[in-house]
C-alpha cells in the first residue's frame, strides 16, 4: 500500500548533473564465441565498495529471474572482507550449478553506460559471495538489492535498458496493491 | 531527424566485442566501443590492470566453444 512505502533517498551520488533515467544498450555476451549469431544481454557497470576498499567497474548482469546479488569470491578478497564470519549463507542454483553464497553487507555503485568512474548511484545492500564463481560476468543482479532500488525497463526490441528511480513505476502505472 | 532523436538512436545501438582469440581468458572491455583492452588467464591480473582505466570494466571469462551455452543465470 501507498502508506507502507517511503520516499526518502536511499541513494548517494557522485554526479548530480548525469540525473536518471540512464540508458544501457544491450552488449555483447562471451558466449557469441561458441554461436555464429551475436548473444545480447542486459549488462550494467556497477563497482562494489567497503570501507576504504573498492573494486573497479565490473559488468553486472541483470537477472529478473535472480533472488539476489551473487557475486565472484575474488571481489571480497579484493574488498578485504572476512567471508569466514559471513551475516548469512544461503544456497542457490546459478548456471546448472548449486552454489553456496555467503553474505555481507556492502556498497554497491552503479555507473553510466560510458562506464565513467567518477559518476555513480551508491547504496547498501547484502552480497552472496560464491567461492570460485568468476564465469562470464562476474556480478549477477537480482531482486533483492538492485531490483528493489531501481525501476528497470528492459527492452530486446530496442536493444537496451533503462534504470530509472524506482518510484517512477508508481508514478507511472499507480501502486498496485498486493 | 533531429539531433536528439539521432543521439537516442546511436546511444541504444548494441554494443559490439569480438571474443574470437580470447576464450579461456579473463578480459575487460571499453565500456564505449566494447573493444577488448586487457585479457590474461587470471582474473586477478585483469582486474589490477583495469584499476585507474576510465571507462573500461573488468567483463569476466570467455568460455571456450565446447563449453555449455547458458539460457539464463537466476
Amino acid at each position: 500500500m501507498a502508506a507502507c512505502r517511503t520516499r526518502t533517498s536511499q541513494f548517494t551520488s557522485a554526479l548530480a548533473e548525469r540525473p536518471l533515467p540512464w540508458l544501457y544498450p544491450y552488449r555483447e555476451d562471451a558466449q557469441s564465441t561458441r554461436l555464429d549469431a551475436p548473444v545480447f544481454r542486459p549488462f550494467v557497470p556497477i563497482s562494489l565498495a567497503h570501507g576504504e576498499q573498492s573494486t573497479w567497474q565490473l559488468t553486472g548482469l541483470v537477472d529478473t529471474g535472480a533472488d539476489a546479488i551473487l557475486a565472484s569470491d575474488l571481489l571480497a578478497e579484493q574488498l578485504e572482507l572476512d567471508l569466514d564470519n559471513p551475516e548469512g549463507e544461503a544456497t542457490h542454483a546459478v548456471g546448472g550449478r548449486v552454489v553456496v553464497a555467503r553474505y555481507k553487507t556492502i556498497s554497491l555503485r552503479l555507473h553510466p553506460s560510458d562506464a565513467d568512474e567518477g559518476a555513480y548511484r551508491e547504496w547498501q545492500t547484502e552480497v552472496g559471495f560464491i567461492d570460485g564463481w568468476h564465469s562470464d560476468g562476474l556480478v549477477l543482479l537480482g531482486s533483492m538489492g538492485f531490483l528493489d532500488h531501481f525501476t528497470v525497463t528492459a527492452s530486446r526490441f530496442a536493444q537496451a535498458i533503462a534504470i530509472e528511480e524506482r518510484e517512477t513505476f508508481d508514478d507511472r502505472f499507480g501502486v498496485v496493491l498486493a | 531527424m533531429s539531433a536528439g532523436a539521432a543521439a537516442i538512436i546511436s546511444c541504444v545501438k548494441p554494443i559490439r566485442t569480438n571474443f574470437k582469440g580470447y576464450e579461456g581468458k579473463f578480459v575487460a572491455i571499453d565500456a564505449r566501443t566494447g573493444e577488448i583492452v586487457i585479457a590474461d588467464d587470471d582474473p586477478k591480473v585483469v582486474l589490477e590492470k583495469a584499476k585507474g582505466r576510465n571507462h573500461v570494466v573488468v567483463h569476466g571469462r570467455v568460455p571456450h566453444a565446447d563449453e555449455p551455452i547458458y539460457v539464463g543465470l537466476g
